[in-house]
């Protein structure tokens, strides 16, 4: 009997300890973290937006919108900002897309992933939003491999998975910026 | 006392000879920068820990050493992760999901258990980077050729090499999970080949 509580309390000494040397590292880290998540959103705004003014955050529909921005071009939105949701093989995507006011995509990027790397992780790649840049629109968002160039088919082999949920979250997008419509 | 440290780089190599580890071996090694990301943290995590169970061995009671390596592991591994996404988020967004598996590595637990908790903590030391630096060239040895052959790049810290010839036609399958297969196989049969002839 003695000997189990002996046992318990050394566990219990070591994982305190544990608990407490990592309680220490998260407290130097966090901010850290944070800061540099918050840059590479105001990097990637940046890049995806190339002219207007963005606007004021608005929350967005709970479903597969987590929030977008206006951007507003001498008083009028010309286009939308949004940070989309959606499922890819490894685990949750957001993607921050660029739309028209018509549904039109402007441009997108993969913010977070945990797609397989040297595969899915591949759309993380600039180049890789290139096939969906001017589609939503006139022409529909290719959420088949079938509706790609055969090329941009080849290269999207071994993720297909990653492909689906890109390709949705950027349709779903495309229809939400029509719904808006041009108000903000 | 150097022994400790070479035996871990060809005589008992972790992938090839020792055959442990080899989840994260499959799938990290699909470009060379992600194997030396890997293999860096692989080091950092086995020598911290067999320093600590190396201390600890006579405070461990024998029949939860298990336990109480996770934990020790596990914290090593959380802080390796923290550090690495505040101050190397491209590399932390590259490794994903493998850094947390570091905790599972059985080489980590396999040199806690066959070693550190029987030697002193120098010759732990010596043989966690031992075992650590053969894990990375392994890996980087197949990391390197599944990058030529089903990519035709090889990616660097910092830089990109395009291989001429091959990046025209790869052979994809070598990047695929099935070509990490291949690749380790047909090394480990080489390695078990040049030892069969000494």
């Amino acid at each position: 009997m003695k000997n189990i509580i002996i046992i318990a309390v050394k566990l219990a000494v070591i994982c305190l300890v544990a608990a407490f040397v990592l309680a220490l590292v998260n407290g130097i880290t966090a901010p850290q973290i944070a800061a540099s998540k918050a840059q590479a959103e105001l990097d990637a705004l940046s890049v995806i937006n190339k002219a207007g003014t963005i606007g004021e955050r608005v929350e967005g529909d709970g479903a597969g919108v987590n929030y977008y921005f206006p951007v507003t071009d001498g008083g009028k939105v010309t286009n939308y900002i949004m940070s989309l949701t959606s499922m890819g093989y490894g685990g949750n995507l957001v993607i921050l897309g660029n739309f028209k006011v018509n549904g039109e995509i402007i441009d997108a990027k993969l913010m977070e992933d945990s797609e397989t790397p040297g595969l899915g992780k591949k759309a993380e790649n600039a180049e890789y939003m290139n096939k969906f840049k001017g589609t939503g629109a006139d022409k529909p968002v290719p959420v088949k491999k079938t509706m790609l160039e055969s090329a941009d088919a080849d290269a999207v082999t071994g993720a297909t998975i990653t492909f689906t949920g890109v390709s949705k979250a950027l349709e779903y997008g495309s229809e939400f910026a029509k719904k808006l419509g041009g108000q903000k | 006392m150097i022994k400790e440290f070479t035996k871990g780089l060809f005589k008992e190599n972790p992938i090839f000879v020792i055959a442990l580890g080899l989840c994260p071996t499959l799938a990290t090694s699909t470009m060379v920068i992600n194997a030396l990301g890997m293999g860096a943290g692989v080091i950092f995590v086995l020598v911290c820990s067999n320093i600590f169970i190396s201390l600890l061995k006579n405070f461990i009671p024998d029949n939860v050493r298990i336990p109480a390596y996770i934990v020790v592991i596990a914290s090593f591994v959380t802080i390796v992760q923290m550090v690495m996404e505040a101050y190397a988020p491209a590399l932390y967004a590259a490794l994903g999901v493998f850094v947390p598996l570091i905790v599972v590595n059985c080489i980590i637990l396999g040199r806690a258990e066959a070693f550190a908790n029987k030697n002193k903590v120098l010759p732990s030391i010596l043989d966690g980077l031992g075992m650590g630096v053969g894990f990375t060239l392994a890996l980087t040895l197949i990391a390197l050729i599944r990058e030529v052959l089903g990519s035709g790049t090889i990616t660097l810290p910092g830089c990109v090499i395009t291989v001429p010839v091959i990046s025209i036609a790869p052979m994809r399958v070598i990047a695929f999970p099935a070509g990490a297969l291949l690749v380790l196989g047909l090394l480990k049969a080489f390695f078990q080949y040049k030892e069969g002839r000494k």
